[in-house]
């Protein structure tokens, strides 16, 4: 058969319609085989329609296969058209990035959160009652030391720890209390480990009498450092602070060595990340509390952005380098 | 404080305690251990007993020294001046590997041989003992001539640097430490034992006396005593030296000695300086207002108790007759009252204001002892003593509390045993309940947390079992949370446009401030001890801190510089209110494929759009907001939920020039005026909308802002949105330009029809034409 060669042959899809119209058209080759059937008698008419219609329908297949063909080529060939070398594309938009300190922060008051705790802020400037006096810091403590403080000409000062934010939240309200404070604190230090602005996580629980034990304190923050740290070693170690009693500093083992000892950790193996202890009730008595327990903790946020990223100048976190900063993309 | 091993076996037994045991013990009971470090002794490094010294025959500076090494005499050149007061000496001899890998071999100096080195303390890695080589001396345990240096336990200490917290005052001397670790080992202290053999058998009584005036509520005790020969032996300075004491004369070190192993606070005067005409010395105890004790003889101060002591009367080496003082004052009375005066506080204050040992004789015994041993010292009989009556501190104490504040069951007899053990009395009162006496030595304790932790630190933080707290859960979604969440979320939008966090200092320099045109606190509220000249204020501005974070990065060679930040600024009343600040600075994006290597500047319109992407959409209208840092032709004010809230601008070339960076863009808004509003969902139209452009031929000077806000005024219900989409000017305008605007039109209850739009046009030209003379191009 001719035309089904021609069919197969079809090198364009103009083509191929150009045969299509030639066999099917109005005026095409088929209509002109149906036109007789007209002049065909009875008994050999159906015989004479059913062959008709079988090349009809062979052909009819023919064009569409070989339509199909035609056209995944032309497709074929116009994406080949459009093909870019996409490895030259790689990186064209810049995404930024948040401060590694502030991204720490954030991942910290997560985890606080979904312990139920609630965000509390308050005043950078504050007095001296709310940043010593309520928190057992009396006049004479050595760590009210000018050299640490800022002091305003009215007698006001910064804020040398986020724990006012703990006084004003009890003053304000009953217990039970569950809240964490993070902000920026003040002191007057300024070296290569020191920034006279860093900042800080607190946190602060408080019950009925008897509620709230050191054991408690221990479950949380060890939970909690693992959350940040992974799989660590957790240690507590008796110390002092003038708003806790009993009071422990918290380390971790050391997450550059593993334990052994390296120039991070100075050789004990051992890093401290924290410090935390059960309410003084000097502190409760200042804010009129009775028949209360409670413990609190705080952290520096820069020391875990630190540790946690490996980031070995605390200083340049405060000067805006985007060479630092474009690496926590 | 710094304690050595050896010194802390004087009062109780570290036999069998490693090094590890030690760290791990003082940890655990609130000791932080800052370093632990062993002093080690080369090999082949022995005693040596000079038998003869003579001068270099060639060299003035050099002797030539004869020295017995047990088994042979060793010819050593030595060129330490004080080798010729010297008996015993350190010898390294032939072999000996010193620190610095210096090894000793056989040598010629100046044509003598030289089989060996006597050795400073320095050159075998020992703290400095002062100048010369190290003069060997019984102190440090009986001396056998050619026996091994390093077999000495004196020599070969191990020193520990602990990190005392503040309530700690007990643990400031070998003894206090000491005592504490006795209870944690579980090892009986070794008592001090004070026994005169050398006495004057006259009564200090003859020679002296005291008065007290007034009430007098510290301890004060004296001894008189006779010296000859003073010196220092090795064992003291070695130990000094060891714990960084700085030596200095040889009674001071005698001295510094005592105060450090006992904790007492100890002076001595030269009593010679302190006698009357008739040879008696008077010492006069004065109370002084606020509880300060001052002591004072022929009526001249000597001695501000605990604070200083007069120069002119401390007693010096070459006194014959010293009188020796012993005193304690409670540091919550001597803090409170010195605090804030401008006393001359000597390096006493810092045991006093902790709390020095309250055990005064201890401290007069032990000195005495030294002086007998070191100085021939001959005490007159008897003390003078001012002596306090001091309160017992009782505290009634529940030991059930105490286990429900640890969250541990601690029996009441483990309770019992710690604190006997730390030196408290304690009696039982029946049931859970016991009373509680408290040491003099530690003031620090006042009520029942303090004891609890003293238990804690005892039994040792790692042996309670952490237990998760039982709350009733309630609702803490309060708005800081919130605000936090939504803080955060507009942080993760910056960072999304490019840009990236800063966090800077609150502080700014003043003069900056002040030049620039922005805000300052009012002086009166102002920091009064700044940390330095260009941090000496609180910040108004956030964007003065992104300029010079942009200088910076521009400096490291960077060329797109996006920076954002959010943080406090204060006003002129120190009120503190949040910012939240953008600065774009240089290429709006780096070069690359997409814009063939050469990337458009930053401009106001990129600038603007990616802070809408970061906060939302906006308004701009003329800028009200004054400083230099102002583009006056290319800023605005941001409208923002209908409210003025911040500025947005182009740097002012001027300053740009000044900083020496780029174009630079910039913006300052109000954090809170971001918040997000609460938002009901308006109807969506069914029907179909038509964009209808509208290009109007206007005067030049005037401002899109008139066209939008002619339009907005008609309140044109059909008319659903309208934006500027062209801006055309040419010589064929003059003074005119052509703005092309685009009108949105939907209704939402029908389709709309020819004469809806051109009713909604008409509308819109017409006022247009009259509030801004706007004709159809």
């Amino acid at each position: 058969m001719k035309i089904l060669k021609k069919i197969q042959e079809a090198s364009s899809l103009e083509e191929l319609e150009g045969i299509r119209i030639k066999l099917f058209g109005k005026k095409g080759a088929l209509a002109g085989e149906f036109a007789k059937l007209k002049d065909i008698p009875g008994p050999e008419k159906k015989a004479f329609a059913e062959g008709l219609n079988k090349k009809k329908a062979m052909l009819q297949n023919a064009v569409d296969e070989k339509y199909e063909f035609l056209k995944s080529q032309e497709i074929e060939a116009m994406l080949k058209k459009e093909a870019i070398d996409v490895s030259l594309y790689s990186s064209l938009g810049k995404k930024g990035a948040l401060h590694p300190v502030m991204e720490t922060m954030d991942k910290i008051i997560d985890y606080f959160v979904a312990m139920n705790f609630a965000v509390k802020d308050g005043p950078m400037v504050e007095d001296d009652f709310h940043n010593f006096e309520a928190l057992n810091l009396p006049k004479s403590h050595p760590a009210r030391d000018m050299q640490d403080t800022f002091y305003f000409n009215d007698g006001g000062l910064l804020r040398t720890h986020t724990s006012p934010v703990q006084i004003r939240t009890m003053l304000k309200t009953k217990p039970p209390i569950r809240i964490i404070s993070p902000g920026s604190v003040f002191r007057r230090d300024y070296d290569l480990t020191h920034t006279p602005m860093f900042h800080q996580v607190e946190g602060l629980v408080v019950d009925e009498s008897g509620t709230v034990s050191f054991a408690n304190l221990k479950s949380i923050l060890t939970d909690f450092l693992h959350y940040m740290f992974g799989d660590v070693e957790v240690r507590f170690r008796p110390s002092f602070f003038p708003f806790t009693e009993p009071s422990a500093e918290v380390d971790i083992s050391c997450i550059f060595c593993a334990g052994d000892g390296c120039r991070v950790c100075s050789h004990t193996g051992w890093l401290e990340v924290l410090g935390c202890g059960i309410v003084d009730p000097n502190v409760f008595k200042a804010v009129g509390y009775d028949d209360v327990s409670g413990y609190a903790f705080g952290l520096g946020v820069e020391r875990f952005a630190m540790l946690m990223h490996k980031v070995p100048d605390l200083r340049s976190l405060f000067e805006g380098d985007i060479r630092l900063l474009e690496q926590f993309r | 404080m710094i304690v050595t091993k050896n010194w802390l076996n004087e009062f109780v037994n570290l036999e069998g305690i490693s090094n590890e045991t030690l760290y791990e013990t003082f940890n655990s009971i609130g000791l932080e251990v800052d370093s632990i470090e062993r002093y080690t002794i080369p090999k082949k490094v022995v005693v040596g007993k000079i038998l003869s010294c003579e001068k270099h025959p060639d060299a003035d500076k050099l002797n030539v020294c004869q020295i017995d090494v047990g088994d042979k005499t060793l010819q050593i050149v030595c060129g330490a001046a004080n080798v010729v007061d010297a008996k015993f000496v350190a010898v390294a001899t032939v072999g000996a590997v010193l620190p610095d890998n210096f090894i000793i071999k056989d040598a010629k100096l100046r044509g003598v041989e030289s089989a060996g080195m006597v050795c400073a303390s320095s050159e075998l890695g020992l703290p400095d003992t002062g100048k010369g080589i190290m003069i060997l001396d019984e102190s440090i345990g009986t001396l056998e001539v050619g026996c091994e240096l390093g077999s000495y336990d004196t020599i070969t200490d191990t020193v520990i640097e602990l990190e005392l917290t503040a309530n700690r005052g007990d643990c400031l001397s070998i003894h206090g430490v000491a005592r504490d670790l006795s209870v944690a080992l579980e090892r009986e202290m070794k008592p001090f034992v004070y026994e005169s053999t050398h006495k004057e058998k006259l009564g200090v009584a003859r020679v002296a006396d005291i008065q007290a005036n007034g009430i007098i509520e510290a301890d004060l005790s004296y001894v008189l005593t006779h010296i000859e020969s003073l010196h220092t032996p090795l064992l003291l300075t070695l130990r000094l030296a060891m714990v960084n004491i700085a030596l200095g004369d040889k009674l001071e070190n005698i001295l510094s000695y005592a105060t450090h192993t006992t904790g007492v606070i100890l002076r001595a005067y030269s009593a010679t300086s302190l006698k009357d005409d008739d040879e008696r010395i008077r010492l006069q105890v004065n109370a002084q207002e606020r509880g300060i004790i001052t002591i004072s003889s022929q009526e001249k101060e000597i001695s501000l108790l605990g604070v200083n002591q007069n120069q002119e009367k401390q007693a010096k080496d070459k006194d014959s007759l010293l009188l020796l003082e012993a005193s304690y004052i409670h540091p919550d009375i001597l803090v409170n009252a010195v605090f804030d005066g401008s006393y001359n506080k000597d390096e006493l204050y810092y045991k006093t204001s902790r709390g020095s040992e309250p055990n005064i004789a201890f401290g007069l015994e032990f000195s005495t002892l030294l002086l007998e041993k070191y100085a021939k010292g001959k005490c007159y009989e008897g003390y003078l003593t001012v002596e306090n009556e001091w309160e017992e501190l009782r505290l009634g104490i529940d030991t059930d509390e105490i286990s429900a504040i640890i969250g541990k069951e601690i029996s009441k007899s483990t309770i019992i045993t710690i604190l006997t053990a730390l030196g408290f009395g304690v009696t039982n009162a029946g049931g859970s309940k016991i009373v509680v006496i408290i040491p003099r030595f530690r003031h620090d304790i006042t009520h029942i947390q303090d004891i609890t932790e003293e238990i804690v630190r005892i039994v040792g933080i790692n042996n309670i079992e952490s237990k998760p707290l039982a709350f009733i859960e309630s609702n803490k979604l309060n708005q800081t949370t919130s605000q936090y969440q939504f803080k955060k979320s507009l942080r993760q939008s910056a960072c999304a446009t490019g840009f990236y966090e800063n966090v800077s200092y609150i502080f700014c320099e003043r003069s900056k401030l002040e030049k620039y045109g922005f805000s300052t606190v009012n002086e009166k509220l102002d920091l009064t001890n700044p940390i330095a000249e260009d941090l000496n204020t609180l910040r108004s501005t956030i964007v003065l801190n992104l300029l010079d974070a942009i200088k910076r990065n521009v400096s490291y060679t960077q060329k797109s510089i996006a920076l954002f930040e959010i943080g406090a600024v204060f006003n002129s009343f120190r009120v503190q209110t949040e910012k939240f600040a953008m600065v774009f600075s240089g290429q709006n994006e780096l070069e690359s494929i997409s814009n063939s290597g050469k990337p458009n500047k930053i401009d106001f319109a990129s600038f603007t759009k990616r802070v809408s992407m970061v906060i939302g959409e906006f308004e701009l209208v003329a800028c009200r907001e004054v400083n230099d840092f102002i583009h006056p032709y290319q800023s605005a004010d941001i409208i923002f939920n209908g409210k003025r809230c911040g500025y947005i601008s182009k740097l002012h070339p001027t300053i740009q020039e000044q900083y020496n960076i780029p174009d630079t863009f910039f913006t300052e808004i109000d954090f809170d005026a971001l918040l997000p509003k609460h938002i009901n969902a308006t109807p969506i139209s069914k029907f179909q909308g038509v964009y209808k452009d509208l290009s109007l031929v206007i005067d030049e000077s005037t401002p899109y802002s008139a066209i939008s806000d002619a339009i907005s005024s008609l309140d044109i219900e059909l008319l659903s949105s309208y934006y500027p989409v062209d801006i055309y000017q040419d010589t064929q305008l003059g003074t005119q330009k052509s703005l092309t605007i685009r009108l949105f039109i939907q209704s939402i209850s029908k389709t709309l029809e020819e004469n809806d739009i051109e009713s909604v046009t008409s509308l819109v030209l017409d006022k247009l034409n009259k509030t801004s003379g706007a004709t159809l191009r």
